[in-house]
């Protein structure tokens, strides 16, 4: 029997599996990353470490930064990538996400269709990068850890989001439907 | 009994949905509609949208992270 038609191999590696079991698993394990890291999941914060670390291999130095003048940012600066929790759990990210497209057989380099669909790419991770440090937070660092800490910026943030994905949903309709 | 085909492949969510949302429409009852993605939550949007209006749906897989979605407009 041919390994794709295999039930099991369907329903754990070729089938997405449904939002409620992603949903408990992530919730699990922002259990484990707060118990053994100390602090809550984010994503976003270490690329402005790496950013810093970046500057500061070409001898610039961040130390004047606003970003980095608070403890917890002069502390993050002072990691190593292998020593910052953070750091390797984005890269953990990659590698499962990579391991997993690949289980289901579904790796594939995406042709581009137009310039307009880079541009915006580009445009639109500046926006979310630098959207993301001035909100001290992504998605999860802010919106996901927040709530599950019970912290109403949380809240604040999902309320702003949604009010946010209403007008970029309303420019893709405008901008990429043709 | 017509048959068109609809190519989202390198097309992001939800530009596929929204893209066949339309085309339906054009469509008259009896034809059929291919849409080609490659965007693995349009197979999951897609479909589910098609149900919703009652359309029968099939999907093949005809490549690596490359599917066909029939849709026939039933009604």
């Amino acid at each position: 029997m041919k390994l794709s038609s295999n039930k099991y191999y369907q329903a754990w590696f070729k089938n997405p599996w449904t939002y409620v079991t992603g949903a408990i698993l992530l919730s699990i394990f922002q259990l484990v990353t707060i118990a053994t890291t100390d602090g809550a999941w984010g994503v976003t914060g270490p690329f402005a470490v790496w950013g810093a670390w970046v500057v500061q291999a070409f001898g610039g130095s961040v130390d004047h930064w606003y970003f980095f003048s608070t403890e917890s940012g002069r502390a993050a600066l002072d990691r190593t990538f292998l020593t910052d929790p953070a750091s390797v759990r984005n890269l953990g990210v990659i590698i499962g996400a990579l391991l997993a497209t690949l289980l289901a057989s579904q790796f594939k380099f995406k042709k581009i269709k137009n310039l307009r669909q880079v541009g915006a790419a580009v445009f639109g991770g500046l926006l979310m990068g630098y959207g993301s440090r001035i909100a001290f937070g992504c998605n999860i660092g802010a919106l996901y850890s927040g709530i599950s800490n019970l912290s109403v910026s949380g809240w604040v943030f999902a309320l702003f989001m949604f009010a946010g994905a209403f007008v970029g949903s309303k420019l893709l309709v405008k901008y990429f439907m043709q | 009994m017509a048959e068109f085909e609809l190519d989202c492949l390198g097309e992001a969510c939800p530009i596929p949905l929204v893209k066949t949302e339309k085309k339906m429409q054009e469509l008259d009852v009896g034809d059929t509609l291919i849409v080609m993605i490659d965007h693995s939550c349009a197979l999951k949007n897609v479909p589910e949208w098609a149900r919703k209006n009652n359309y029968d749906v099939e999907v093949e897989e005809v490549g690596e992270s490359e599917w066909e979605i029939f849709i026939d407009k039933t009604a």
